[in-house]
């Protein structure tokens, strides 16, 4: 203000000191017409108030040095006073439009800015950037818009602390969330009043969108868990069932006193029992894996291994049918760090898939590969091969193939195989089913002897 | 064979599956239900193995390895589950001799009783046979099937450590303290390569090793292959 009343002095004096450099060659009364741009420039910058002010000084200016009788403020021609009043008019209806002008452009700028905030915000917004994770950087783009030193933006509301100054920001008059600012930094109440409504708007869309994509995951979740149930249901009446049944009739045919047995149907008996159990206990070993699995309660305790030694491990477990089983391993493979228990569950599986799912009597590869940080060990066999439709979802638990049974063991070899860091996929190959378990190697130690 | 046998389990018909197998096997057996009730029985009168489950109604096997191992050298079997790897492992490092896992095998566990029962020499016999391995500790030599191998000084330290306890299970740790000694570093990462460089050079086929097993999450065990 103090700024003003001194430019509007400055300009009155530097219009003054013009007038009187061209009033030796035209006519003092046409130069009067000059003071309007002193007017102007006051304005524009300080509105309607101030310029009035500087044109009733223009007026007395003028009137003062140049008007006769010149240094007093009486007028010795009275026409020369209508010359004054439009004079007056002239300056105060130029300036008002002036500053008029000047508030629809800095309104029009204010708006802009609200508006660029309010898309920048629903951009990231909308874009799925987390509402809480955006809420610092919003604050200071409203900040920057409604010209205050710094905000903070919470959601939800609270009182504000000693020395802040809270803002609501409501849609539908619901809280969604609050502005805090200095106290000393009130905003403007008509920008406030017209940008934070639609502020408030954003916020509780974005918060309803999170709240939504939230539900939907749950949902799709529950879903999951019941297909998986029934799926768990279904096998473990299945594969529970049925070596319990062979179990209970050839130990019921052992006991009776009706049955007469020779020793070889004896044995057969005692065999089946052994077998069945042995197979009962396998399935509830997935059953414990794949749930584990499942839970994320997975834990891996990794040590140096060489391949000849994982490889070992899975045929040791892999009882039945071993004699198909080639292995082709070269013994400079750098070792591995791994889980020895978890990755010999992956190899045995796919070992024990691929024996299950080809002709009987042939052989199954299991051939193991480095390149320069990875250990390939594949595991093929001479059956159908995989569709290629199958092979993503034939990893996921309970999606048996024609075998019958749970359907467990492709499932429980991947998560074990990513539970180690490794990664386990299906080959397309022409020749039969193939399966890849890469695992990261170590360089190898430089052994003391 | 004979001796008497300790079983301690609180799962009545596993207890009498085993009091049974075991008789039939020429031991005499004594049973347990409790952790209290295991420790009194071995007190009261000492046998000459004990065969315990892991978990019981009134505390775990480990902590009753260890409480024996304070007055005891007896052998001791722990009966683990799948599942529970971590807690095997904990008694297997608190003193217990060796473990199989639930469901087992009758014949598993007597070879399991016997190599526990089996001393370890005191006498430094020279020379080991199994299968076709000859190990000549005097003269330091080790031949397969007749043909002379040679091995560097730790991976015979490791056989040497491994004919003399036939059958038995070896944990990690007890291999690195015989082999290595107290003071083991960096080397206990290694040891399962160090294991695999020696299964190159005595087995036939390094992946279907005949001669040193590999008992999972617990360590390493030579046995005799069967023909």
């Amino acid at each position: 203000m103090l700024i003003g009343v001194l430019v509007g002095a400055g300009s009155v004096s530097v219009v003054s000191l013009a007038v009187a450099a061209l009033r030796p060659h035209l006519p003092v009364l046409s130069l009067g017409v000059l003071y309007v741009f002193a007017v102007l420039a006051v304005a524009v910058r300080w509105g309607i108030a101030l310029a009035a002010v500087t044109s009733v000084a223009s007026m007395l200016a003028f009137n003062w040095f140049f008007l006769p009788p010149t240094h007093t403020f009486q007028l010795r021609d009275g026409a020369n006073w209508a010359v004054l009043a439009v004079y007056l008019v002239t300056a105060v209806v130029v300036s008002a439009l002036a500053a008029a002008a000047r508030q629809r452009s800095d309104d029009a700028e204010q708006r802009r800015r609200e508006a660029d905030v309010l898309a920048e915000a629903a951009g990231d917004l909308l874009r799925g950037v987390e509402l809480t994770a955006e809420l610092d950087k919003l604050a200071d783009l409203v900040a920057g818009a409604l010209h205050v030193h710094g905000a903070r933006l919470e959601l939800g509301e609270r009182d504000p602390v000693p020395g802040e100054h809270a803002v609501p920001v409501e849609v539908a008059l619901r809280r969604v969330a609050t502005l805090f600012v200095a106290d000393t930094d009130a905003p403007d109440p008509v920008a406030v009043k017209r940008f934070l409504p639609a502020l408030a708007a954003l916020i509780a869309v974005a918060g309803e969108k999170a709240r939504l994509e939230a539900e939907a995951l749950e949902a799709a979740a529950l879903r999951q868990s019941d297909v998986i149930k029934t799926a768990l249901l279904r096998a473990v009446s299945h594969d529970l069932r049925s070596p319990l049944t062979a179990i209970v009739a050839s130990a019921e045919a052992l006991a009776s006193e009706q049955v007469d047995l020779d020793p070889a149907d004896h044995g057969a008996l005692v065999d089946a029992i052994r077998e069945e159990a042995a197979r009962l206990d396998r399935v509830v070993a997935n059953l414990l894996d794949v749930s584990r699995l499942e839970a994320g309660a997975i834990e891996s305790h990794p040590e140096l291994w060489s391949v000849d030694d994982l490889v070992g491990q899975a045929l040791e477990s892999v009882r039945a049918d071993g004699d198909r089983i080639v292995v082709e391993l070269d013994p400079q493979s750098p070792p591995v760090r791994v889980d020895a228990a978890q990755i010999e569950r992956v190899l045995a599986n796919l070992i024990e898939n691929a024996l299950r799912f080809s002709p009987p009597g042939s052989p199954v590869v299991v051939r193991a590969e480095h390149g320069t940080t990875e250990l390939r060990i594949h595991v093929l066999d001479r059956g159908p091969g995989i569709a290629a439709a199958d092979r993503a979802s034939m990893f996921q638990p309970f999606r048996s193939g024609a075998g019958g049974g749970s359907g467990l063991g492709l499932a429980i070899a991947r998560g074990f195989a990513e539970a180690n860091g490794g990664r386990l996929w299906a080959q397309d190959d022409p020749s039969g089913g193939h399966f890849v378990v890469a695992l990261a190697t170590e360089p190898r130690p430089a052994l003391r002897v | 064979m004979s001796g008497r046998v300790l079983v301690v389990d609180d799962e009545p018909h596993i207890l009498r599956a085993l009091k049974a197998s075991l008789r039939g096997a020429g031991y005499d057996v004594e049973t347990a239900d409790s952790a209290e009730g295991a420790l009194t029985a071995a007190a009261v009168s000492p046998p000459d193995a004990i065969i315990l489950d892991l978990v019981l109604p009134d505390g775990r096997g480990t902590d009753v390895t260890r409480e024996l191992r304070t007055w005891s050298s007896v052998p001791v079997i722990v009966l683990s589950v799948v599942g529970e790897e971590s807690e095997k492992v904990a008694a297997l490092d608190a003193g217990a001799d060796d473990y199989v896992t639930k469901p087992f095998g009758v014949d598993e566990l007597l070879a399991r009783l016997r190599a526990a029962m089996r001393r370890v020499e005191a006498s430094h016999e020279p020379v080991y046979e199994v299968g076709e391995l000859r190990v000549d500790l005097e003269k330091q030599s080790v031949s397969l099937s007749g043909r002379p191998v040679q091995l560097t000084p730790h991976e015979f330290a490791l056989l040497r450590l491994f004919v003399r306890n036939e059958g038995k299970l070896l944990t990690h740790a007890a291999i690195l303290r015989e082999v290595w000694g107290r003071g083991y570093g960096d080397e206990s990462h290694y040891l399962h390569v160090y294991v695999s460089q020696l299964r190159r050079k005595i087995e036939p086929d390094p992946a279907r090793p005949r001669y040193i097993l590999t008992e999972p999450g617990a360590g390493y065990r030579l046995v005799a292959p069967m023909s």
